[in-house]
């Protein structure tokens, strides 16, 4: 039985603006196991976005409960979020989210410049990581000169550059045709076969049966839980 | 890290184009503005400091008068130095400085020298000026000793040694003309009062010398004292010492007195109010208005920056937000960001330094100045330079960054970076500020120019046109009469008369009393000696009396000891009316001004100084021994011919003298060269002002229009005009640029009422002068802002809206 990476409980969160109030997450239960892979599936609007942004210490939650690896995070702070969210997490956009000024090598090398990691150990691992990603002949190319699955690929090279213990993928085959889309399922099974954690938000029935369990949402709350398969 | 950042903003900056273009451009004349204006304020503070005694140093000026009028001089008589240093233990040594022209002859070579200097012995001991060869000390010490610069050395005797040389100048009548050249002094700095192309020892002027003289004063006295705390101890003991002076050496009665004023050295040049010293002064006004102008037109540069950065960040939240989800702190992305401004900061004050040094010369010009580059390399002014790029950097760069670094991470995933409606307060409160610079510039400029034209066309009370002024020197003077006949007979010239000066400025300082009807009344006045003709040729108006008469000369009768001399005077409206008179009833009536005479006639009030000035009393007296230039009023029609028979006529009656001419207007213009000054400097500066606003308008309008596309492809959708577009997008800036006006208005207002207040004739600040700036400043915005809507107002709305 392996420990919880993720545990929240009666997860809260309210968005105001002048008029309006609107619950995004109406306190919502969920755990994540280390080394599972998780699909959270659900209309738009039900909250899947709130979700991850606080999942990935990137928004804070208006009340309940948030462990990681044990831990209560909830109250974290920004800069304490932001020293956590470094370590440990790596995210993958469905708009790539690639920096346009920088060449593909500088975008997987980011993460590792704001966590301090050494130039030459630098080189070192973006190699490695782009040469997983099959990526390494376009390394000093610009986003815009890249497929949209070349694109997406760098950017999944820029999630795991860190060795993050978890990757937060949000509709990771949006933009992308099925071969590229298969291609970067593919990828991300590779790596959570390897260990790393993954929760992966997506609209797509066929990308979701590459994750062990798939979370149903709706109007904030958890709706369903299906397993597809046991973790190994 | 570094590198990484460094990287992303070149990149940055070679991919928006416009972007970068307009801020460099911005920053780069903001910044040439200010080295060039640096430069001027750093020139004139450090006026005369180069004196190693500096501090010690103060001019003697003197002031005179009654209880009705009081006169101020920078110049004294000679008695002042050598008694006061008798006097007053706390005088060190004095020098005593006579400038004059004359002409330089050497073998064949004979120039009209304009920069020859009398000075006394000490000059060297009182003054830091660099003696190239010479002894300091005994360069000056015996008369007929004369020190020459390295040009004037080449000038006269080519490569020769000049040392033991004798030059001969023309100057006083009677004085020993030969001068033996006894040194080599390296040129004055530029920023001295005191410069030179010859300085001659004061004890050639022995007649002078020899007879100290507390009056007559044509002399610049300098006081060094032993340290600069005894100025005003000094200043008392002056006072107290010039009363017993008054009272029991000078015989003054009644309210008339005599005393001097100490003026430290470092001051004279921008402090002075006493006018005609060594050279013109500067003003601090000039430095302060000059600095707030360099400082504004940065400020507008700035405000580039900043606006364009923030219009901006709209496309850089993506960014910004990768950047934090990857770990960037707000420290690390701030100095990301400030970067880039000290990035653009950089190379445009490397451009900006390259600019100055190209345009000082036009900018000497500009400002009369010599000075030099090599300044810009001096460590004060270095020092000033890195200030400036940090300032700029933080205070253009620092809201851009401290906006996008503070912006909530989700809000920028989630929904886009959004310029914030403070943001855009922001940006709207800068644009204000802009266009009131602006507009307030270009209104103060309008004034200015209005003021000059009312100088130049003004009815002065003379025709200053087409007069001729023409130099008479001592030995013209007995050919004087037969000259003036020949001239007078060419068809070309109208009329021809003689005077000590040009109306133009007449500064002689005189004194006058008279009998009234309220008893015995003496003044201060102004007086000009003149010749014949000289109320005509002028074509000033007579309004009582007549004009001098060959009659009147006989009157100066000089025999039996001046027994029975008499001059004859015409007084201005402003001196008869200070004698209680009307014009009618001063006609024969006696004045006294050192010699008794009656009032042949009363002229009509004209300007003769600066229209600073009202007008005062006026004298003028006939004398033709006094005359140093001659008036030549000549006919408009072929001016060139006049000249080149002027020429040929004064070869034959001044072989002695090349021959020289200017014309009255010039000298009148003359009067006003620092308005003139000042109002090229602003028209400049407003229109570098007006371009820099403008070209931020521009960008600032190209993104948002870009901002805009969606909203515009809806409305065309739904039928807007293009001009309905063209109109919406106009509006919001337009409405700035009118608040920048309503403020600029009275500001400008307030400042050109004090400017010309230092008129006594001056136009009145009309309504419409603000109105034109107004709807000049409104036309520039509105030509700029619909470059980019009317590009919005005719795009296809499918294309902008397919482009969202």
């Amino acid at each position: 039985m392996q420990n919880n990476m993720i545990k929240i409980s009666n997860l809260e969160k309210i968005y105001r603006t002048e008029e309006v109030e609107t619950i995004a997450l109406n306190k919502m239960n969920m755990e994540v196991k280390e080394g599972e892979f998780v699909a959270v599936m659900g209309p738009s609007g039900c909250g899947k976005s709130t979700l991850l942004n606080i999942l990935g210490l990137l928004d804070d939650p208006n009340g309940g409960s948030f462990l990681f690896n044990g831990e209560e995070i909830a109250h974290y702070n920004e800069r304490q979020r932001a020293n956590l969210r470094k370590r440990t997490i790596g995210f993958v956009f469905q708009s790539f989210n690639l920096i346009d000024e920088l060449t593909v090598f500088e975008n997987v090398e980011l993460p590792l410049i704001y966590t301090g990691v050494k130039a030459s150990e630098r080189k070192e691992r973006v190699e490695a990581a782009l040469d997983k990603m099959q990526i390494m002949h376009r390394r000093n190319h610009y986003p815009q000169q890249l497929s949209g699955g070349q694109q997406q690929r760098v950017a999944v090279a820029r999630a795991v550059v860190n060795q993050p213990k978890l990757i937060l993928a949000d509709e990771p085959t949006g933009n992308l045709d099925s071969s590229n889309g298969n291609e970067v399922m593919a990828l991300l099974t590779d790596l959570n076969d390897a260990g790393t954690t993954i929760v992966m938000v997506t609209h797509s029935e066929h990308d979701a049966k590459y994750a062990h369990r798939i979370i149903r949402m709706l109007d904030g709350q958890t709706v369903t839980e299906s397993i597809l398969r046991e973790q190994l | 890290m570094f590198k990484n950042y460094l990287k992303t903003a070149f990149r940055r900056l070679s991919r928006s184009r416009m972007y970068t273009i307009v801020n460099i451009i911005g920053l780069t004349v903001g910044i040439t503005s200010c080295i060039l204006i640096g430069l001027f304020i750093k020139n004139e503070l450090s006026y005369d400091r180069f004196n190693k005694n500096a501090d010690r140093i103060v001019r003697v000026n003197m002031s005179y008068g009654n209880s009705i009028s009081t006169s101020n001089a920078a110049v004294t008589g000679t008695k002042v130095g050598p008694q006061f240093q008798l006097t007053f233990p706390q005088v060190e040594s004095y020098v005593r400085l006579y400038p004059i022209s004359g002409i330089v002859k050497y073998q064949d070579k004979m120039f009209n020298e304009k920069k020859i200097l009398y000075a006394d012995s000490t000059f060297f001991q009182i003054f830091s000026f660099h003696l190239l060869r010479g002894n300091p000390a005994t360069a000056l010490s015996t008369p007929n000793d004369i020190v020459i610069t390295p040009e004037i050395a080449k000038k006269y005797f080519g490569d020769a040694d000049p040392v033991g040389k004798v030059l001969h100048i023309g100057t006083e009548p009677g004085s020993q003309n030969d001068y033996t050249v006894t040194g080599v002094v390296a040129d004055a700095p530029a920023a001295s009062q005191i410069k030179f192309d010859f300085i001659a020892s004061f004890n050639s002027l022995r007649k002078i010398v020899d007879n100290p003289q507390w009056f007559t004063a044509n002399y610049y006295t300098y006081l060094l004292l032993h340290n600069p705390s005894q100025i005003a101890p000094l200043q008392k003991g002056i006072t107290v010492y010039m009363k017993e002076v008054n009272k029991n050496e000078l015989g003054m009665t009644g309210s008339d007195f005599l005393t001097y004023h100490l003026e430290p050295l470092t001051r004279v040049h921008l402090y002075s109010k006493v006018g005609e010293g060594m050279e013109p002064s500067g003003s601090i006004t000039t430095v302060y208005i000059l600095g707030i102008i360099a400082i504004l037109i940065l400020l507008i540069a700035c405000i580039n920056y900043t606006n364009l950065a923030t219009a901006q960040s709209a496309g850089r939240g993506m960014e910004v937000g990768i950047r934090k989800v990857f770990g960037a702190n707000r420290r690390q992305l701030f100095s990301q960001f400030i970067g880039e401004s000290f990035l653009l900061t950089i190379i445009s004050f490397v451009t900006a330094i390259l600019l100055a040094v190209l345009l000082l010369p036009a900018f000497n010009h500009l400002t009369d100045r010599t000075m030099s580059a090599s300044a810009i390399a001096s460590p004060a002014f270095i020092v000033g330079l890195i200030l400036l790029c940090f300032f700029i950097t933080f205070i253009s760069g620092g809201y851009p960054a401290m906006m996008l670094t503070h912006s909530g991470l989700t809000k920028i995933l989630r929904s886009g970076f959004h310029v914030t409606s403070s943001g855009c307060g922001l940006r709207k409160t800068l644009i204000i500020f802009q266009f009131a610079v602006s507009v307030f510039l270009i209104i103060s400029t309008l004034i200015i120019l209005q003021q000059l034209n009312y100088i130049n066309h003004r009815n002065i009370g003379y025709d200053k046109d087409y007069v001729i002024e023409l130099p008479v020197d001592y030995r013209m003077r007995s050919e004087y009469g037969a000259f003036k006949r020949a001239i007078g007979n060419y068809p070309g010239v109208t009329a021809v008369t003689g005077a000590y000066t040009g109306p133009v400025n007449i500064q002689w300082g005189d004194a006058i009393s008279a009998q009234t009807k309220s008893g015995n009344i003496s003044f201060n006045v102004n007086a000009i000696p003149v010749d014949l003709g000289f109320i005509s040729t002028m074509k000033m108006q007579l309004i009582a009396g007549s004009i001098f008469t060959p009659g009147d000369l006989m009157k100066m009768d000089t025999s039996n000891n001046n027994a029975n001399f008499q001059y004859t005077y015409i007084l201005n409206e402003t001196a008869v009316r200070k004698l209680g008179w009307t014009p009618e009833e001063a006609i024969e009536k006696i004045i006294n001004k050192g010699a008794p005479g009656i009032i042949k006639g009363v002229v009509k009030d004209f300007n003769f100084t600066s229209l600073h000035q009202p007008i005062g009393p006026l004298v003028i007296f006939l004398d033709p021994s006094f005359v140093n230039e001659m008036l030549v009023r000549v006919k408009g029609s072929d001016v060139p011919a006049t000249l080149r028979f002027l020429q040929e006529t004064w070869r034959t009656w001044a072989p002695y003298r090349p021959f020289e001419y200017h014309f009255l207007d010039e000298d009148y213009a003359h009067l006003y060269i620092s308005e003139q000054r000042t109002g090229k400097v602003f028209s400049i500066f407003s229109i570098l002002a007006i371009v820099l606003a403008c070209l931020g308008l521009l960008a600032l309008a190209a993104y948002t229009t870009v901002q805009r596309t969606r909203e515009i492809g809806i409305r065309k959708v739904m039928g807007a005009s293009a001009s309905n577009i063209a109109v919406l997008v106009s509006k919001d800036f337009i409405k700035l640029v009118i608040i920048g006006i309503v403020i600029a208005s009275p500001v400008a207002w307030w400042a050109m009422y004090k400017w010309l207040n230092n008129f006594a004739y001056r136009i009145q600040i009309q309504w419409w002068m603000f109105v034109v700036a107004g709807v000049l400043a409104i036309f520039i915005a509105l030509i700029t802002v619909s470059f980019q809507a009317v590009r919005a107002a005719i795009a296809n709305p499918v294309e902008s809206l397919r482009s969202e």
